[in-house]
């Protein structure tokens, strides 16, 4: 609690009374900026400036908007906290710096006044625009929430360290007791408990005073005075509420009692009054204070083309892998688990199909998942499948499917690096799974780019050179901490190092230039694509019956090559094998021999070596020579000797053949198990239809009906666009003269209206009747001003009654209030009380 | 983008462009610590493997010059992952070493504490090792020299061997180059040896792996064992050593099936070392019987296992092995690593060639079409007896003589595998048979007439596979083989690679009856000599006929 009436109350006309007063006298500017930084407001759009202060004032608002403060504002937001309110920016800077002639505690960190005082301004600014703090230079205020949230009390001592202040910790305590007290630090008695506190609390402000008071302290009692200056505040002792006087003091902990030096916080405990801890620390609220971001050194320096083109390679390759895993889920797709994600089994055959380690594949997986190119496809019995996106996103260049590939991953929420860690359940984490999605992941990735980004071109840096940084930008965002002691953003930022460098953002650990441009919002497609290796149109061909593409091949050259030649070994080139087998698979799709000579002929570097030509012969010889019809299951050849052949084999046993002519076998088993088994014999039969016709075999790739990609889960609401904002800023404004044309007086508490006893049964009309924005505005200000509200309330029965308060606080939809009509302290939802209005003689 | 001639993959094979103006220098980078895999035309395709890299820190590479090698010819960025990878890998070898200890004899000792710690955890190592003498060493029985070796390889940390040799018992060689000298290649091949201590030397058939064995004795100077393949190689190495060195026929002796002679220089075969007589190697007393200062394997990628179990004991000698390729079918290769030695030399096959040192060949596939009743038959056949049916078809021999007569002032030899078909061959042609059952004074007084050239045709079985030298022999016929065997190809084709005195290419003719299981053997056969630079040209026995 602060001591908000003992303030006094700024007195030039210019300056605005209150907040709302205060956004008021803003341009349009300041407010869109108000609203870009803090979206929350945004929704759903304020009515007016007043509901708009209102809602500045809550909590999780607050909140939010400190969460996203670097070290120092929140610093000076924490020093303000401890100063009086309306206090100015000078006493905020020797808070902060220390004062000059003074000197520092030796526990502290020396701090550097000259980059205090510089920074200070900017600090003070972005408080002010993002409206967490109002009032000029002279007479800065914290917003109520703000200070309610970072003040430091007994309980909850905050980043300072620092207790409550005296005349908050002697709230309560009997007159007797303080003047006691007073006595006790050598002062005159006075006639009431307040101007006994002033005087206390004037002696501890007075560094001279303060000192001498000190120095009669016996050592064991300075100690313990040590022990509390930086924080925690409070130490336990038994019985600590007790009235001990100066005579009766045996230990040194009564010495400090005796004196009001130190202050029971409650039956148990101590606790050393703001002003003593300040006098002690040499008037500073910090003892470290970080007025510039910890500077970051590159822990090595590479050649920025060399990155460059490390980091191209990367993403190259990134794009390949993406690309092959789709093609091979196309074919056999996996199913997903009742839980959503995909099974142990199924991460171990991507893994193998990628040829990298499980926690690899992972993130493949996840980043296919979130750039839409793989969903379930909804079916009964659901599989992973490629999504129609998949199509389009194979038709563009390379570049261009990298930038969608890095820019979900920038945006993502999913954390890749949370798979196969287990669960609060103790349940392992699916890849695909649900509770992947981390709010925090986009901005600790943005973040740890940005400091990479801000090295020298070719810096690298780890983890723990960039960590200090980020922790000073957002002290607060650092998540969980986990039971090793590091919180979750440490997790992120390695995890965010090590995708980057999979995915092609950093060469060899340093950010690359493509990178720059995403992280700038321009296209990296465009620097990305002179960097890549340029699709070549050839291969070469060598006598061992290999295909050497050294390098990138252009897409319809390397499917057709797939199609009639097993891949063998990838990476910046590829080598493929053809065997027998691949090129029955080309014939069995529909190719023929010479359409194979003609491909090869045309795409190879140097002459077709004759194995090669022999190969495509001898397979495209004996390629249909069997014919296996479906309707009847026969085998006809017009050869004789080869049917002999095959009725001969004893390994065709199974299938039960019979020779019906020289050149037709008919056989039992169905036509897939004759087709099979006479390929296992090392034959290359072909399946022909009723009519004769040579079936033609296409594998079957698997799609899922349209999909499009998992939102990021927001951490807020999305940021708005300017015509969001300027829409929005006038909005407010239109809604604000509204209500402000009409006199404020609307609802005056009419005199005749006095409070009855018990409930009224009486019209809702004579109820006072205000809009929700000015209840809460009004309540806001009596809070503040401790003044005397009437109020009209509607209870749970639907009973209207109209009641008197004192209201104490407004928190959570509620006020909690003194109420005159049954005499207690009791809590109002704000949403029941259907207006509000002074009292006539509220200053009683 | 570099316009380097390498290729990097993902799976660690590394892709060389040889046309590329930069090739030479990127193999000569490359060529320490990555294994050439495959060497057809136009791309060559080398494999990096931990052993390559071991092998390239046993030379005294270290990782920054592998990567920079990786990174100065690389087309395209080399993967970070890697670079990381190699440099781990390289850095794992030495940071145990074996080392004389003045009072305790050999000792292992480290210069990384936690790595001492881990491998002394490990079971296997446990009864190798004896008293811990300080933190960073331990004694190690002398005589678990070897095991140790090979365990601390399986377990990642294969160790530096500093303990040395032992003399062993002197005895005077000295190389006699009247009128020959040793090839550039060869000294290198025996500096490298020497300097490494024991280790193996890679060159390709017909590149005169024995007078590096020979070279090697002469440095040694001390009673030398030599391991070889069968008897008539070790008779081969006799005469050998005997014309190119000061040694003379007393000195050498012959150990195998039917003699058993220890002299200074004794010639064993593995085929006796690993016989085995009520449960027991009968022969090991050979390794004891002298105070061998060298021991010499030839063809390492045959070594039995049995004789890794005895090499394990003999790791105070010096160890040279010699050997064609350092591919192994059981996948020993670490066991060569750690037991023999690390890589001391390679040089590829065709480089040789281009040198002059071997003869270029003219291989063809030459291929049969079997008339209709030979089909129906092959067709009918049981399948054990068709690879034998289509092998020796009557057809084959037509091509056979056609072949013969057009290359009739040329000395030709005939490989078969079925004794049938070459006696059927020898009568046709009016040639000789050389076959199992044929005695070796009968063997070596054919070899002789072949080699002055007082008979043009010899028809050989298997018995010719290995290590017989026909100097003259200029073109070879193979009608069967033994199914798939990839070796039994190159050996064969070795057997026309000795270089000629009129500078002649060589020719090496396979017959392959088609659409038959003998093609699809011959292909299997044949691809290890493409992957070596042997193009195959196929032709249709009609254009011989």
């Amino acid at each position: 609690m602060t001591s908000q009436q003992s303030e006094p109350r700024p007195a030039n006309a210019a300056v605005p009374r209150t907040l709302a007063e205060e956004l008021r006298a803003r341009d349009d500017h300041s407010l869109a900026d108000l609203l870009h930084a803090r979206p929350d407001l945004l929704n759903p759009v304020p009515s007016d400036l007043t509901q708009l202060a209102a809602r500045l004032s809550s909590r999780a608002s607050t909140l939010r908007a400190l969460e996203r403060l670097d070290r120092f504002t929140l610093q000076t937001a924490e020093a303000l906290a401890a100063a009086p309110d309306g206090c100015a920016d000078t006493v905020v800077r020797n808070l902060l710096g220390g004062p000059a002639r003074v000197k520092p505690h030796p526990a502290a960190t020396p701090a550097d006044r000259a980059a205090v005082a510089s920074a200070l301004p900017a600090a003070i600014a972005t408080l002010r625009s993002q409206v967490l703090l109002w009032g000029p230079d002279s007479a800065l205020r914290l917003v109520i929430a703000v200070r309610e949230a970072l003040a430091p009390t007994a309980a909850n001592p905050g980043r300072t360290g620092l207790g409550p202040t005296l005349a908050e910790a002697t709230l309560g305590m009997s007159p007797a007791r303080i003047q006691q007290l007073i006595a006790g630090a050598g002062l005159p008695p006075t006639a009431d408990p307040v101007t006994a506190v002033a005087a206390l609390g004037k002696l501890l402000q007075d560094r001279k005073r303060c000192a001498a008071l000190l120095a009669e302290a016996p050592a064991p009692a300075l100690a313990l005075l040590e022990k509390l200056v930086w924080g925690p505040p409070t130490g336990t002792v038994p019985d600590a509420a007790r009235p001990v006087t100066v005579d009766e003091a045996r230990s040194p902990v009564e010495w400090l009692l005796a004196r009001g030096l130190l202050l029971p916080s409650s039956a148990g405990s101590v606790v050393i009054p703001r002003e003593l801890a300040l006098h002690l620390r040499g008037e500073r609220s910090h003892r470290t204070v970080e007025p510039t971001p910890p500077a970051i050194t590159p822990t090595l320096e590479r050649d920025p083309q060399a990155v460059d083109n490390a980091a191209a390679g990367q993403a190259y390759t990134a794009v390949r892998t993406v690309e092959e895993l789709l093609e091979a889920w196309g074919l056999q797709p996996p199913p997903t688990l009742r839980a959503g994600g995909l099974g142990v089994r199924d991460l171990k055959r991507a893994a193998l199909i990628l040829e990298c380690t499980e926690p690899t594949a992972s993130f493949w997986l996840e980043l296919a998942y979130t750039s839409g190119l793989l969903a379930p496809d909804g079916e009964t019995d659901e599989r992973w499948a490629p999504t129609p996106a998949y199509d389009h996103w194979l038709q563009q260049a390379t570049a261009d499917r990298w930038s969608l590939l890095a820019r979900s991953w920038l945006a993502a929420t999913r954390v890749a690096g949370l798979t196969g860690t287990p669960d609060g359940k103790g349940k392992t984490r699916a890849p695909l799974g649900p509770e992947l999605d981390r709010t925090l992941a986009p901005s600790v990735r943005r973040a740890t780019l940005e400091a990479l980004a801000g090295l020298p071109a070719g810096g690298v840096a780890d983890a723990a050179t960039l960590l200090p940084l980020l922790r000073w930008q957002r002290p607060l965002r650092g998540g969980p901490v986990g039971a090793d002691g590091r919180d979750f953003r440490d997790h992120l930022v390695d995890w965010t190092l090590h995708e980057a460098e999979l995915l092609g953002i950093t060469g060899r650990g340093a950010l690359g230039a493509p990178a720059r441009a995403l992280l700038d919002h321009a296209d990296p497609a465009t620097v990305l694509d002179p960097l890549l290796p340029q699709p070549l149109d050839h291969v070469i061909l060598q006598p061992d019956l290999t295909a050497i593409a050294p390098g990138p091949l252009l897409t319809p050259l390397s499917q057709a090559l797939a199609l009639c030649a097993d891949i063998e070994s990838k990476g910046g080139a590829t080598v493929y094998r053809f065997t027998t087998g691949s090129i029955r698979r080309a014939l069995d799709a529909g190719r023929s021999a010479a359409d194979l000579h003609s491909f090869l002929a045309q795409h190879s570097r140097t002459p077709v070596p004759q194995p090669l030509s022999y190969l495509i012969d001898d397979v495209a010889r004996r390629h249909g020579v069997l014919r296996v019809g479906a309707a009847s299951s026969y085998l006809r050849c017009d050869d004789p000797g080869l049917l002999a052949e095959v009725l001969a084999d004893r390994r065709a046993v199974e299938l039960r053949l019979r020779m019906l002519a020289p050149t037709v076998l008919a056989s039992q088993a169905g036509p897939e198990t004759l087709l099979s088994v006479l390929r296992s014999m090392g034959y290359a039969p072909a399946a022909e239809s009723a009519e004769g016709d040579v079936l033609l075999t296409h594998p079957d790739s698997r799609r899922t009906p349209p999909r499009t990609a998992p939102t990021p889960v927001p951490d807020g609401p999305p940021e708005p666009d300017r015509v969001l904002l300027t829409a929005a800023v006038k909005a407010v404004r239109a809604g604000d003269r509204a209500a402000t044309a009409v006199r404020r007086e609307t609802v005056t508490g009419p005199a005749a209206h006095r409070p009855q006893s018990g409930p009224a049964r009486s019209d809702l009309r004579q109820l006072p009747r205000t809009a929700a924005a000015d209840t809460l505005a009004a309540l806001q200000t009596a809070v503040l001003l401790g003044e005397r509200m009437w109020i009209g309330y509607v209870n749970a029965e639907g009973l209207s009654s109209q009641r008197v308060i004192d209201p104490v606080k407004v928190e959570g939809g509620y006020v909690t209030a003194y109420d005159h009509l049954s005499d207690e302290v009791r809590t109002f939802a704000l949403h029941r009380i259907t207006g509000v209005a002074e009292l006539a003689d509220s200053a009683q | 983008m570099n316009d380097g001639p390498l290729i990097v993959q993902s799976d660690k094979t590394l892709l060389l462009e040889i046309d590329h103006p930069k090739a030479a220098d990127c193999r000569r980078a490359i060529a320490p610590f990555a294994e050439l895999e495959r060497a057809p035309e136009h791309v060559h395709t080398y494999r990096v493997t931990p052993l390559g890299l071991w092998n390239a820190r046993a030379a005294g590479h270290d990782a920054e010059q592998v990567v920079d090698a990786l990174v100065t010819y690389s087309r395209y960025p080399v993967p970070h992952a890697l670079l990381v990878d190699i440099a781990d890998t390289m850095g794992r070898y030495g940071r145990l070493q074996l080392s004389k200890h003045p009072v305790h004899g050999l000792v292992l000792s480290t210069t990384d504490r936690p790595v001492l710690e881990e491998v002394l955890k490990s079971r296997k190592v446990a009864p190798l090792v004896g008293a811990r003498l300080d933190p960073d060493t331990v004694i190690v029985h002398p005589s678990e020299r070897g095991q140790i070796k090979q365990v601390l390889l399986k377990l990642g940390w294969p160790a530096e061997d500093y303990a040395g040799y032992v003399d062993g018992e002197a005895h005077p060689i000295e190389l006699e180059q009247d009128g020959w000298t040793l090839r550039p290649y060869q000294q290198q091949a025996v500096e490298g040896f020497w300097h490494g201590g024991s280790g193996v030397v890679v060159l390709p058939c017909g590149a005169g792996k024995t007078l590096v064995g020979a070279a090697a004795m002469a440095e040694a100077k001390s009673t030398t064992l030599i391991l070889v393949t069968n008897t008539v190689s070790a008779r081969q190495w006799k005469h050998e050593l005997v014309k190119r060195t000061s040694l003379t026929e007393d000195e050498i002796g012959e150990y195998s099936g039917t003699r058993k002679e220890i002299r200074p220089v004794t010639i064993a075969t593995y085929q006796v070392m690993t016989t085995k007589r009520k449960g027991s190697y009968a022969h090991l007393e050979l390794f004891d019987a002298r105070n061998w200062g060298l021991v010499v394997y030839d063809e390492v990628h045959l070594l039995p296992a049995p004789v890794f179990k005895f090499t394990a004991d003999l790791q105070a000698r010096r160890r040279l092995g010699l050997t064609a390729t350092l591919v192994r079918e059981d996948g020993r290769e670490g066991d060569v690593f750690s037991l023999i030695g690390p890589k001391r030399f390679d040089a590829p096959w065709k480089e040789i060639e281009a040198q002059g040192y071997i003869a270029p060949a003219d291989c063809c596939e030459v291929r049969v079409t079997l008339t209709d009743s030979e089909r129906l038959t092959y067709a009918t056949a049981e399948p054990e007896e068709r690879y034998r049916y289509c092998a020796t078809t009557a057809t084959k021999r037509r091509v056979v003589e056609a072949l013969v007569k057009k290359h009739e002032k040329d000395q030709t030899l005939i490989i078969g595998q079925y004794i049938d078909q070459l006696d059927e061959l020898g009568e046709v042609l009016n040639a000789p048979v050389i076959k199992g059952e044929t005695s070796n004074a009968q063997r070596e007084k054919l070899f002789e007439a072949f080699r002055n050239k007082e008979i043009s045709v010899l028809v050989v079985s298997k018995v010719a596979n290995f290590s017989i030298d026909l100097p003259e022999a200029t073109v070879a016929i193979q009608v069967s083989g033994t199914f798939g065997s990839r070796q039994e190809e190159a050996q064969r084709l070795g057997r026309v690679l000795r270089p000629k005195a009129d500078g002649h290419s060589a020719h090496f003719y396979s017959v392959v009856a088609r659409d038959t299981v003998d093609q699809d053997f011959a292909a299997h056969r044949q691809r290890f000599l493409a992957e070596q630079g042997y193009a195959y040209r196929i032709i249709d026995a009609d254009d011989v006929l």
